[in-house]
């Protein structure tokens, strides 16, 4: 089986994740992060890392744009009914 | 309501429906916004404004979201008509709204963005890992330990900063929770090439999210 190391390991992620990896590649990959502390904190992290900050950059529409964006929107709605 | 063409994709035909419009499917609502139902239109609007607008300020910044907020449903509109259902309405809806937010970016001032590679891990000469486990681990729990007002701040900034190229592949695939084949089609570019950059995206910003809680790793 192929041997890998934590910086070899790190470029595989996120093929490994998206499900491309080849077998030998995967199953080598897994064996590494079974016995590494390391990179299974790594891992964890480099996971959990897009849910952070799609939380942390959820932007709430906000009141007045909402209501611009209407106004907007039936202007060019009245402007394109045909006469 | 919609009909089914040979080649698999969706005919819309203008219908008459009873359904109240936000009850309605996209589908139904594109039918009837096309046959000139205005509340219809109104209610694709209201369906999809808080994502478009969370989409923009991603790509672009909460001061030009507006703008393309306002782009994106001018330019759905216009296009409705020839909205044939060979994807899901959302997909194609979000497609548009993402050609808005670069289309604007790309006519705006040049932002100044920075490479963020001191962010991307360390090693030893060995090739492991320099940082510890729990130096690696802390991570995870960044938004727990960090203000959330300073995260939120903090994470729309180093966003802002990511070269383009990285920053567009990371909102698309991590933060929209686009496919990767919807990534690739959006941004012209292959699979294995929306992946690298998603990855390279997520290792800086991984180490940005380290730094923040006080950890080089």
């Amino acid at each position: 089986m192929k041997e890998v190391a934590c910086i070899s390991g790190v470029e595989l992620l996120m093929d490994y994740l998206e499900g491309v990896l080849p077998p030998d590649l995967r199953a080598a990959l897994e064996a590494h992060v079974a016995g590494c502390e390391r990179c299974a904190a790594f891992v964890a992290s480099y996971r959990e890392t897009p849910r952070i900050l799609r939380d942390a950059t959820a932007s709430t529409l906000p009141d007045d744009i909402e209501a611009s964006l209407k106004a907007f929107v039936q202007r060019f709605l009245k402007d394109s009914r045909p006469r | 309501m919609c009909r089914r063409n040979t080649s698999g994709g969706t005919i819309l035909e203008p219908v008459s429906v009873d359904k109240p419009a936000s009850d309605s499917s996209d589908e139904v609502l594109a039918a009837r916004a096309v046959a000139g139902d205005a509340s219809a239109f109104e209610t694709i609007v209201e369906r999809y404004q808080g994502r478009v607008f969370r989409l923009a300020c991603r790509l672009t910044s909460e001061t030009d979201a507006p703008d393309i907020l306002q782009e994106t449903f001018l330019q759905v509109h216009r296009h409705l008509p020839s909205f044939r259902g060979e994807s899901q309405f959302g997909t194609w809806l979000y497609r548009i709204a993402t050609n808005a937010a670069l289309m604007h970016r790309r006519a705006s001032a040049r932002r100044p963005s920075e490479p963020l590679d001191h962010f991307l891990p360390r090693f030893d000469e060995r090739g492991r890992h320099a940082a510890t486990p729990a130096e690696l681990q802390v991570v995870s729990r960044a938004d727990e330990l960090l203000d959330r007002q300073f995260l939120a701040g903090k994470a729309r900034d180093v966003i802002a900063r990511m070269p383009d190229i990285y920053r567009d592949a990371f909102v698309l695939r991590d933060l929209e929770e686009m496919s990767t084949a919807d990534v690739a089609r959006a941004l012209d570019i292959e699979p294995a090439a929306v992946r690298q950059r998603v990855h390279r995206a997520r290792l800086m910003l991984r180490g940005y999210l380290s730094d923040l809680v006080g950890v080089k790793s």
